[in-house]
């Protein structure tokens, strides 16, 4: 599996990912938690947790024998990143739209 | 944070003027970028910019014309990826245009990021929340120290 180095859209892009990520966006959970909600292998849970703790999604704190899984600001913030990237793209494209048609003769 | 991304401009042109800029395909380049728009609905085309290897882009946004009613509305989807053919953003573009007495107003809305829609269900998702989230870490080791005391 390649697939440790996901980018924080492939992240996302899946399902189950995403639905941890809701759950995880109420309240912290055990590993073992978030399994229960889903009809997947333990190790399934385990590889989509793994993804999610690389691209900055979750922290995992050790509590005893139990892993806490809580969500964290920065694979959010890669996202967040795009729309922004984005917003400036359109302003400076209508910003030359603007002055295309400023300069036209009605 | 915002989910979409909306900008409305006025011009003092007619309507015909304006959507002339929006979908001819050599006008459009001129304060746009490259592209193969072609104005009918299905169309699929693509502008082309810049690589962006660290964000995973290859240069090449993939769109396909989903709504045109001419002078009035044109709708395409905005997708990319990093050249594989997997697609990391999915979106939606969508100009309106309005007539007004002297001139034309111009709305573009940047919105519909597919793959955000369960993130941004996350309605308070903002800074503060985000800092309440960093809390918890914080609890739970305390929590922990406690175990540890008992």
């Amino acid at each position: 599996m390649t697939q440790a180095n996901l980018d924080a859209f492939q992240v996302i892009a899946d399902p189950s990912r995403r639905q941890m990520l809701v759950l995880l966006s109420k309240e912290s959970m055990t590993i073992n938690s978030l399994a229960e909600n889903f009809d997947m292998s333990r190790p399934a849970v385990s590889k989509h947790i793994k993804i999610m703790y690389t691209a900055g999604f979750i922290t995992i704190t050790d509590v005893g024998r139990e892993r806490y899984c809580t969500l964290k600001k920065d694979g959010f913030s890669e996202l967040q990143e795009w729309i922004d990237f984005f917003d400036k793209f359109w302003i400076s494209k209508l910003k030359k739209l603007e002055a295309l048609l400023n300069k036209k003769t009605k | 944070m915002s989910k979409e991304i909306k900008h409305n401009l006025f011009f003092e042109h007619s309507p015909e003027v304006v959507w002339d800029y929006l979908t001819k395909p050599e006008l459009i380049e001129q304060w746009l970028m490259k592209n193969s728009f072609q104005p009918k609905v299905g169309c699929q085309f693509q502008f082309f910019m810049s690589p962006m290897p660290d964000h995973k882009f290859d240069g090449n946004m993939h769109c396909t014309v989903v709504e045109l009613i001419p002078l009035k509305k044109l709708t395409y989807t905005w997708k990319c990826g990093p050249g594989d053919g997997s697609i990391n953003l999915d979106s939606v573009v969508t100009w309106t245009l309005h007539e007004r007495d002297n001139g034309t107003e111009l709305q573009l809305v940047h919105d519909g990021f597919k793959i955000l829609e369960d993130y941004f269900m996350f309605t308070a998702m903002n800074a503060g929340w985000l800092m309440n989230m960093q809390k918890i870490p914080t609890l739970i080791n305390n929590a922990k120290n406690d175990t540890g005391k008992s």
